[in-house]
């Protein structure tokens, strides 16, 4: 069932957020936060320093007899008090492989834990750190993409050949045919530079135990409270049933969050075992060094095309970084089948192969990081796009329409069998080229590329954006321990006002307001009367909670379906009170009344009332009491949100700065909920990418030493850096979920990259450039510039 | 070693005397002392700014300040910037400009914004996104944090204008 | 991360301050603002044992002009040179530095003499201080000693002081009317420098460029007076053709480090476009304002 005839149009209002005014006055509770009792434990975990090598001895005598340290310990003692993490990926070509949630005799990355200390607080805890003596015997590394898989490089794994964790291969039926058939051939490879999410708030966890010490109040800056529940409980060995993870507010997630960590592991097993709440925060360093690091991959794409620009075939070898450990829940195969899958992306590319790869290295171990391969693997296809331009002398823009998925043949089930119900690849990208100016920027390029000491050009990205997967979107990347669905729990309280439990978690995109949003137009209810509850697993439904542009999907769909139910028994009851059909009733504005008898209504207050007994009235007869409804929705595959962005850029010919000079979006998240906030995801998300693209890089040396792990040298955008995006909407509502939304979380990142890539290799084309990696330093371009000129002054 | 010193300051214009460890960082001493959790932490190396407070009417990083070397300071939090009853103008124009995602840099922005708009109450786009580079937002791509803070200052000076 | 233990001491006047530095001396760091040396203790790259506070020496918090010369005490905060009209008119080159370090915060508390002696090679008051030739007041309870900024900075993070000593003061000779201006480039638009330029120049009508000191960060350990950069300036009217010839120059006698933020051909080259850069802004200046 879609929209409510009956609601108050809330949906696609941009309501100012209920959440703003705590937060703004600094009353917002993040977990370290939290209130704190006076005996609580603090942790600090002893870090590797070598990338890999085998633990010869821990000697912790002098940390244990510093004042204020209540214990010490090792991988072998937290051994004995929870299991080590698995990923269990169920894919052919993914090799399984354990991680201790301390390690025990061996470590694999610089930042792996080799020890925990329990202190009175966070100083002596470091204090302790430092007095934690480890002897190690250091061990070969393999710390590069490109060279771990070499029969000689050093194993991150003993049983992991070549450092292959993942190996997957795709071809369809003709392929090769198909192929031979291009007129044309381009080859390229691409490469992106390792990054990560970096939220402003680092992870942290406090775990209270009770006062008999066998169940567990679990606080966590985690978008998965419910994913993270269960596997407290089979790690810590706990029962579920006396765990309860409570999400406080995040401070940032990004996919970062949406790990399970050994930390948090660690923390509830010592809770348990000392019967005592334990506390953890991270730092800014351990963040940089031990949270899922992300992208680091490379692509080698051979297009094979006609005059017409309009592409034959697609080959692709995706090689994706691993890190030394397949991290939980995603696994190592998210970015190495998200990408090969993705990059056809709205083109009717028919003809595809691809091998995909995770490799480990001795690096911090890769995860979700928003945008999950699409970034890369859209600057590869939106790469070649463009490249095939410049060869044909044909527009790029041009070369995307005649490629295009036209509107009117969605649905349309790409070449992996991945379904696009609706989308507007098409009118997104005619529409962004006018806002832009497009033809005018051409035709003032065409005069010349150099204007004012600066080369001038203009990038696309034109994408698919995949949302609200379930189960079957899941367990189409092998990975069976994430259900898929989410849920919604409506309760209309005895007082007439609305509470709902989402199975979400929120880490700043407003779903206390956008939720509400949507069951107060389902139900007729006044939003402020509707309270959207969160992050508590002890009264949220369960379900796959949040990341993956998966909230307004899954939770929009199960909220409508939950109100179904709760709306119809509301109808029922005010038939019952009205003496009316409960098909002649209307909620609206908290009031059911009969239609077209205004002045026949009661508020949702007496309905209540009535439900719960509190009145002299009865309920109808066969009606239960109360009135709450629980649904759950499952998504089919995924459905696809699209957008195009566009980026006008500037490169100083002299010192190889990039000055993003405007920025279009056009961008279709089908049905939308709140406007304003839409624009905020695609905001924050083109400035990540820009970031991406410009000046974020994570650098591990050839002895897998991060050499940057601080914010001084992993540098992020400033208000400078950043422009403000134009962004035009088209909504193609979904018509596979349920609502017609899709999501929207992930589009800002997975534009950016390749439409700023683009926009500088577009600028320095004219130079006979060529960019197929970033980040693009300013020293990087420069020399680039300086070579080319340099080599054309030769010629 | 654990010397501890006395240190008194005023915070958000009350007094507070305690007994801190020298090395016992201002920012730890407002929320965990003082439990004024409002100024955060996000890396204690002085970049990115979400720990931003007032000393003496000044921004200040708090995370790169002993709590004692502020002996005698007035100091300004994020809890001292709204009324009971009512947000401040730059916060009320934070809210209204969805300035704002997961908060957690935000006091810290609205320090420096304070800040900004008394010294310089009528700035340009240019002004402002060069203050801000004292903060650094994640999530919202400072796009409407500087529609915020030029529309609180139209409202301030509307305010100044009247009284 | 939080920093190791110290014992701490805050004297009220500057000779109890070198009567700390001398019982403590090595084990010892003089605390000011703080913004370079906390981010190094929190990180615990350095964990001293005893840190001796200025912030309660107000006696240590001046500008004024003496003998043709700027000076600055050592409480002397960044944002009050920033702010300062004084300063403005009698070393234009510090007023140019002050907003590239760092944001307001950091200006509001961190100080110009805390800068110089923690002698990170990418800071920009030492770029100031090498550019005007500056004289470093250096006080020990045995006396006082001046060094020059040429002798002050030594190398990364190194400065000339012995254990016990504290700068205690800067001195900017002043060139009255003189133009300055203070050029980076960075790997964002705002942050630590690749590379910087800092320039003053006097511009004498006829005579051209006088007083050239030109002064370039990002380029070694130390800041380093770009000299061959300054002696193709001085005496003459600056046009293109110079220009030229001041890029390839600033070039000459430099060997710059190479690290992840850019590569030595880059910090070459950047010397190079930042010094006319620099020269330019101040000759259009000087050209503006005839």
């Amino acid at each position: 069932m879609a929209a409510s005839a009956a609601g108050t149009g809330y949906i696609g209002k941009s309501i100012l957020r209920r959440e703003d005014e705590y937060l703004l006055r600094g009353n917002g509770r993040f977990i370290d936060d939290l209130s704190e009792s006076r005996d609580q434990i603090h942790l600090g975990f002893v870090m590797s320093p070598y990338a890999h090598a085998r633990i010869v001895s821990i000697d912790d005598g002098a940390a244990k007899a510093l004042p204020g340290v209540i214990d010490v310990l090792t991988g072998v003692d937290l051994a004995k008090i929870a299991k080590p993490m698995c990923t269990a990926i169920d894919l052919p070509g993914y090799v399984i492989h354990e991680r201790p949630v301390l390690a025990i005799d061996k470590v694999r990355f610089v930042g792996e834990q080799v020890a925990v200390v329990l202190a009175d607080s966070p100083y002596v805890a470091q204090d302790a750190i430092d007095l934690v003596h480890a002897e190690y015997d250091p061990l070969p590394v393999a710390a590069d993409l490109e060279t771990a898989r070499e029969p000689d490089a050093p194993l991150v794994h003993d049983h992991i050949e070549r450092n292959i964790i993942f190996r997957a291969e795709f071809k369809t039926e003709g392929f090769d045919q198909a192929f031979a058939e291009g007129e044309f051939v381009l080859k390229e490879t691409f490469r992106t530079g390792r990054v990560a999410g970096v939220p402003i708030e680092p992870r942290g966890c406090l775990a209270v135990p009770d006062h008999v010490g066998d169940s567990l109040v679990f606080y966590s800056s985690t978008q998965v409270p419910h994913i993270l529940r269960t596997k407290l409980a089979l790690c810590i060995g706990c029962p579920e049933p006396r765990i309860r993870v409570v999400v406080p507010e995040v401070g940032g997630g990004f996919g970062t969050k949406a790990q399970i960590y050994t930390e948090e592991i660690v923390a509830a097993a010592l809770a348990l075992k000392y019967r005592r709440p334990v506390k953890w925060i991270q730092d800014r360093r351990e963040e940089l060094l031990t949270s899922i690091h992300s992208r680091d991959h490379r692509y080698d794409i051979e297009a094979a095309f006609g005059r017409d620009g309009i592409i034959k075939a697609v080959r692709v070898e995706v090689l994706t970084n691993a890190g030394a450990y397949s991290s939980y829940p995603f696994g190592c195969t998210l970015e190495p089948t998200g990408g090969a899958r993705m990059l056809v992306g709205p083109y009717k590319i028919r003809n595809y192969a691809y091998k995909a790869f995770a490799v480990a290295t001795h690096t911090c171990p890769s995860g979700a990081y928003r945008g999950v391969a699409q970034p890369s693997c859209f600057l590869t296809i939106e790469g070649m796009m463009d490249r095939i331009g410049r060869k044909l002398g044909i527009d790029p823009a041009e070369v995307r329409l005649r490629n295009i998925i036209p509107t009117r043949e969605l649905p349309w089930v790409n070449v992996v069998g991945v379904r696009y119900d609706t989308g507007s690849y098409e009118e997104s990208l005619r529409r962004a080229l006018e806002i832009v100016g497009y033809n005018a920027f051409r035709k003032a390029q065409a005069k010349g590329h150099f204007v004012g000491g600066k080369y001038r050009g203009i990038g696309i990205c034109n994408f698919t954006e995949i949302s609200g997967a379930g189960a079957p979107g899941w367990r189409a990347r092998g990975v069976a321990h994430l259900p898929g669905f989410d849920s919604a729990l409506l309760r209309v309280e005895p007082t007439g006002k609305i509470t709902v439990y989402m199975s979400h978690a929120n880490s700043g995109q407003g779903h206390l307001t956008t939720f509400a949003q949507i069951v107060a137009e389902q139900l007729g209810a006044d939003i402020n009367d509707v309270t959207v509850v969160e992050g508590d697993s002890a009264l949220s439904p369960y379900g796959t909670n949040t990341f993956a542009s998966r909230s307004a999907v899954t939770g929009g769909g199960a909220a409508i379906r939950a109100s179904a139910k709760v709306s119809e028994k509301m109808k029922r009851i005010a038939g019952h009170l009205l003496e009316a059909s409960p098909q002649d009733i209307v909620l609206q504005d908290g009031f059911a009344s009969v239609v077209g008898v205004p002045r026949m209504k009661i508020p949702f207050e007496e309905i209540a009332k009535t439900a719960y007994s509190m009145n002299n009235r009865g309920l109808p007869h066969g009606e239960d009491y109360g009135i709450e409804a629980t649904d759950y929705y499952d998504p089919p595959l995924a459905t696809m949100a699209n957008a195009v962005h566009i980026a006008q850029v500037s490169v100083d010919a002299e010192d190889g700065r990039v000055t993003v000079d405007r920025y279009v979006v056009v961008h279709d998240c089908g049905r939308i909920i709140n406007p304003v906030i839409v624009n905020g995801q695609i905001q924050g998300g083109v400035a990540q990418g820009l970031g991406e693209t410009l000046m974020e890089e994570l650098v591990y040396d050839s002895e897998g030493q991060l050499v940057n792990a601080n914010l001084l040298d992993y540098l992020l955008p400033t208000a400078l850096d950043v422009p403000d995006c134009e962004i035009g909407h088209i909504e193609s509502p979904s018509t596979d979920t349920v609502g017609g939304f899709k999501g929207v979380g992930e589009g800002g990142i997975i534009g950016a990259v390749p439409a700023i890539a683009n926009a500088v290799a577009d600028a320095l084309s004219a130079l006979g450039v060529n960019i197929n990696r970033i980040p693009l330093r300013p020293s990087y371009l420069s020399k680039l510039i300086r070579d080319a000129k340099g080599s054309a002054a030769a010629a | 070693m654990s010397q501890k010193l006395n240190v008194r300051m005023k915070v958000n214009g009350k007094a507070y005397e305690r007994q801190v460890e020298p090395r016992y960082l201002l920012a730890d001493f407002l929320r965990h002392e003082l439990g004024l959790k409002g100024t955060h932490i996000g890396c204690e190396h002085g970049v990115c700014g979400a720990c931003t407070v007032m000393i003496d009417g000044r921004t200040a990083r708090s995370c790169l300040h002993f709590a004692i070397t502020v002996d005698g300071a007035e100091i300004t939090t994020v809890e001292g910037l709204a009324r009971e009853d009512k947000l401040h103008p730059i916060q009320q124009a934070f809210h209204e400009n969805h300035a704002l995602q997961c908060g957690y840099c935000t006091p810290g922005f609205l320090m420096t914004v304070t800040e900004l708009l008394c010294r310089n109450p009528d700035p340009s786009t240019d002004e402002i996104r060069r203050a801000l580079v004292n903060n650094i937002c994640r999530c919202t791509g400072y796009a409407n944090i500087v529609k915020a803070v030029a529309a609180a200052a139209e409202v301030m000076r509307g305010a100044a204008g009247r009284s | 991360m939080k920093p190791a233990p110290f014992e701490f001491f805050a004297p009220r006047s500057r000779d109890e301050v070198l009567e700390k530095l001398a019982d403590y001396g090595d084990d010892a760091r003089v605390l000011s603002g703080g913004q370079s040396l906390v981010p190094l203790m929190n990180m615990r790259i350095i964990q001293p044992r005893v840190i001796v506070s200025i912030n309660q020496c107000r006696e240590l918090a001046y500008i004024h002009s003496t003998n043709g010369r700027l000076v600055c005490g050592a409480l002397t905060r960044q944002a009050e040179a920033e702010e300062s009209a004084e300063v403005r008119q009698l070393a234009p080159l510090l007023s140019e530095a002050m907003p590239l370090v760092g944001g307001a915060a950091n200006r509001n508390r961190g100080t110009v003499c805390g800068s110089l002696a923690h002698a990170d090679p990418l800071a920009e008051p030492p770029a100031v201080a090498v550019a005007l030739e500056a004289e470093l007041i250096v006080a020990s309870k045995a006396g006082r000693r001046t060094l020059s900024a040429e002798e002050f900075f030594v190398s990364e993070l190194q400065n000339a002081m012995r254990p016990g000593e504290m700068l205690e003061e800067v001195r900017f000779p002043v060139k009255l009317g003189a133009k300055a201006a203070f050029v980076e480039v960075a790997n964002r638009r705002h942050g630590f420098a690749v590379v910087g330029v800092a320039a003053q120049i006097t511009v004498d009508g006829a005579a051209g460029c006088r007083n050239v000191r030109i002064a370039a960060i990002g380029v070694g350990a130390r800041p380093l007076r770009l000299r061959h950069a300054e002696r193709a300036l001085e005496g003459k009217s600056v046009d293109a053709l110079l220009l030229k010839h001041v890029s390839e120059a600033a070039r000459e006698g430099i060997n710059p480090p190479s690290d992840i933020h850019a590569d030595a051909d880059y910090r070459r080259h950047m010397a190079g476009v930042l010094a006319v850069r620099a020269v330019a802004r101040i000759w259009g200046v000087a050209i503006e304002g005839t």
